[in-house]
């Protein structure tokens, strides 16, 4: 089952960006729309973003979280045919959704386009997944509850929330609804939402899944496992206030602003805190890293963390904000927390997974390798091109000339973005090309196999914990 | 040389003894100059090109303000990486030489300071395309010299290398964040905020 996600995310990967590559390519030259509806960008991005968002990193952490919890709780999965189910129904969910965002269905917010029939069924599997990973941390043989299954468990429970309060809604018809909340109280729910998904799954889930490969990958106890508790429930209570910093200069109240943008400098400490302690777990695995690609990856991905945790709280300052909001400076953030931090970790963890579900080395180790290149230069030339772009964009924008009228037009400014949206294609394919070889790689590591079945060991009930820190 | 030779560069550094003060008054200052400079006169000569018909012209004034913030702005990022470097050398197994430290920021800015000539004609773009492979390269001898110089092996250097790739990453977009800041308050571009 755990393979089956794996299986599922590696396809996923491949086809939100796919999707998000030919995106890129019609900001370079829009005729490749065809004038064809589905094909068309407005499209394509929500395809794209719903594809890598729920297709690949949500399967990744269904698959992750089912592998560590019955890991690290010494014991099988409970209700396996529920996991199943889970896994059957994520993936009609995520191919309905692609299928309704082509024929142009959208409710209209962002990250949480799908339509009110498949936020209902979104609702029902989240709810049996929550019951096979909660169940299986009810019947765990070792007393202590290990810190991944804490991240993994608030983004159950996070997301849970987030997904119904948003997505109240009034149908008119079975392909469309409305939001049951109006104006700038909708904007907030909204935002809300969007920025605690950010938080509580591609921060708090694959912080999950850090804390649990990062040791095993690099066979050392967490550096201090104490900071990795503080830092979560810092990182729990911190990042809920967070969201209205999406709506700065808007129609909401400023204090809401201000309190936004406060608690995202806060946000800080917790962040920074968990990367130091990845960091500093990994720095003694000396001969780890000569032989372990995947661990490379990690502590690259770790590096990135780094960076998005630190360019997030900076763009909340409003006086930054007012230059770089609505530009493509918030799109190189948005990638380099989703490929430097979020795909890199899947991938790391992919790496040292799937060798050890099917009892088979990597087929290619140079290949992953090259793969780690490839990525990192992609990823680098994603962000500085939208660095460039975004910065650009924000001066023109706002430029007066002597009479305080606006100096440049739209179009003139569109096209003087032409070459930055060239720069990020070819970053964005290079980091396509490189999540191709990792599949070929997986793909040829799997075929043929049988997944290993391996026996939780013979503790007994409730026993003490091992040494903190030790997945 | 190290340009050139830079793994001969490398050897020789580490063989040498470099007081902090010597490398800083020799080579920092003056290298940290260059880009500054470079920006003034192409400021000045041609505008800001963003890749409109017409440049953005600023007066000299603001020009002079805005480069000599780029010059403090480099030298606080060059003392500050030898510093955080120097604090990382206890986990890491390297010398807590600051004078080592010094020198290799120096070999490892030394593409960028070359790049920076590019500012002569500030055009965003071009200068994006020229310091993206000047970054590439002084990425490449920041792991390629870092185990060499510092004296540590090669496996704690790459791990070293990354985190001080992590303090120059923040760096940057802090320098990014600091600028948008500055044109907000009314040095910079005139723009309607």
């Amino acid at each position: 089952m755990v393979l089956a996600f794996t299986i599922a995310a590696v396809l996923w990967s491949l086809i939100g960006m796919a999707a998000g590559v030919y995106a890129a390519a019609e900001l370079v030259w829009p005729a490749l729309n065809l004038d064809f509806a589905p094909l068309t960008f407005g499209r394509l991005r929500t395809v794209h973003t719903n594809a890598v968002l729920f297709g690949f990193a949500v399967s990744a952490l269904m698959g992750t979280s089912f592998y560590t919890v019955q890991r690290t709780c010494h014991i099988r999965i409970f209700a396996p045919n529920l996991a199943w189910t889970v896994f059957f129904a994520w993936q009609l969910i995520v191919i309905a959704g692609a299928v309704s965002l082509f024929m142009g269905a959208n409710a209209g917010k962002e990250y949480a386009e799908l339509e009110w029939p498949i936020d209902i069924a979104i609702t029902v599997v989240w709810v049996i997944y929550g019951v096979v990973f909660f169940g299986t941390i009810a019947i765990r043989r070792i007393e202590q509850i290990y810190i991944s299954n804490w991240f993994f468990g608030a983004f159950i429970l996070v997301v849970a929330m987030l997904h119904i309060v948003n997505s109240l809604a009034i149908p008119v018809s079975a392909f469309k609804s409305y939001s049951l909340y109006a104006g700038a109280q909708d904007a907030i729910v909204q935002w809300w939402y969007g920025h605690n998904a950010v938080g509580f799954l591609l921060t708090g889930g694959f912080l999950g899944m850090m804390y649990y490969f990062l040791p095993k990958q690099s066979e050392r106890p967490i550096w201090s496992y104490r900071l990795s508790v503080l830092s979560f429930w810092a990182f729990a209570y911190s990042y809920i206030w967070a969201g209205p910093h999406h709506l700065h200069f808007s129609a909401i109240p400023e204090w809401v602003q201000t309190l936004a943008m406060v608690m995202s400098l806060i946000l800080l400490a917790p962040s920074w805190a968990t990367m130091i302690n990845g960091i500093m777990t990994v720095s003694t695995a000396r001969q780890k890293l000569r032989e372990d690609p995947g661990l490379k990856l990690i502590v690259l991905s770790l590096a990135f963390y780094g960076l998005a945790m630190f360019e997030g709280p900076m763009m909340a300052i409003r006086s930054v904000n007012i230059i770089s909001h609505f530009t493509e400076w918030t799109i190189g953030h948005v990638h380099s927390g989703a490929l430097g931090w979020n795909a890199l970790i899947t991938f790391g963890c992919f790496y040292f997974m799937v060798p050890r579900l099917v009892g088979q080395p990597l087929w290619s180790v140079r290949l992953a390798n090259i793969h780690f290149w490839l990525a990192l230069a992609g990823v680098m030339l994603y962000v500085l091109s939208m660095w460039g772009a975004g910065i650009t964009q924000g001066v023109l924008w706002l430029s007066l000339d002597e009479l305080g009228q606006v100096r440049y037009g739209f179009n003139e400014i569109l096209a003087a973005l032409q070459p930055y949206y060239l720069l990020r294609l070819l970053g964005g394919s290079a980091f396509f090309v490189g999540a191709i070889l990792m599949s070929i790689n997986l793909f040829m590591t799997i075929s043929g196999q049988r997944t290993v079945t391996v026996a939780p060991p013979t503790t007994s009930m409730r026993s003490p914990a091992p040494a903190a820190g030790t997945p | 040389m190290v340009l050139i030779r830079p793994q001969a560069s490398f050897v020789a550094l580490s063989e040498a003894h470099f007081s902090a003060l010597h490398v800083f008054v020799r080579l920092a200052l003056w290298l940290g100059m260059m880009p500054p400079l470079c920006a003034y006169v192409g400021m000045t000569k041609h505008g800001w090109q963003l890749g409109t018909v017409e440049p953005l012209m600023l007066p000299k004034v603001t020009i002079g303000v805005i480069c000599a913030l780029y010059f403090f702005a480099l030298l606080f990022g060059f003392i500050s990486a030898a510093i955080i470097g120097r604090w990382m050398a206890g986990t890491y197994g390297a010398t807590r030489d600051l004078g080592a430290h010094f020198a290799l920021l120096v070999v490892v800015g030394a593409p960028l300071v070359l790049g920076s000539l590019m500012h002569l004609y500030p055009d965003v773009f071009l200068n994006l395309l020229v310091l993206v492979p000047c970054l590439i390269w002084s990425m490449f001898l920041l792991y390629r010299g870092l185990p060499i110089v510092l004296q540590t092996t090669p496996e704690q250097g790459m791990l070293m290398a990354s985190s001080m790739i992590g303090y120059l990453f923040v760096a940057f977009v802090s320098l990014l964040g600091i600028s948008v800041c500055l044109w907000v308050y009314g040095i910079g571009p005139r723009l309607g905020v």
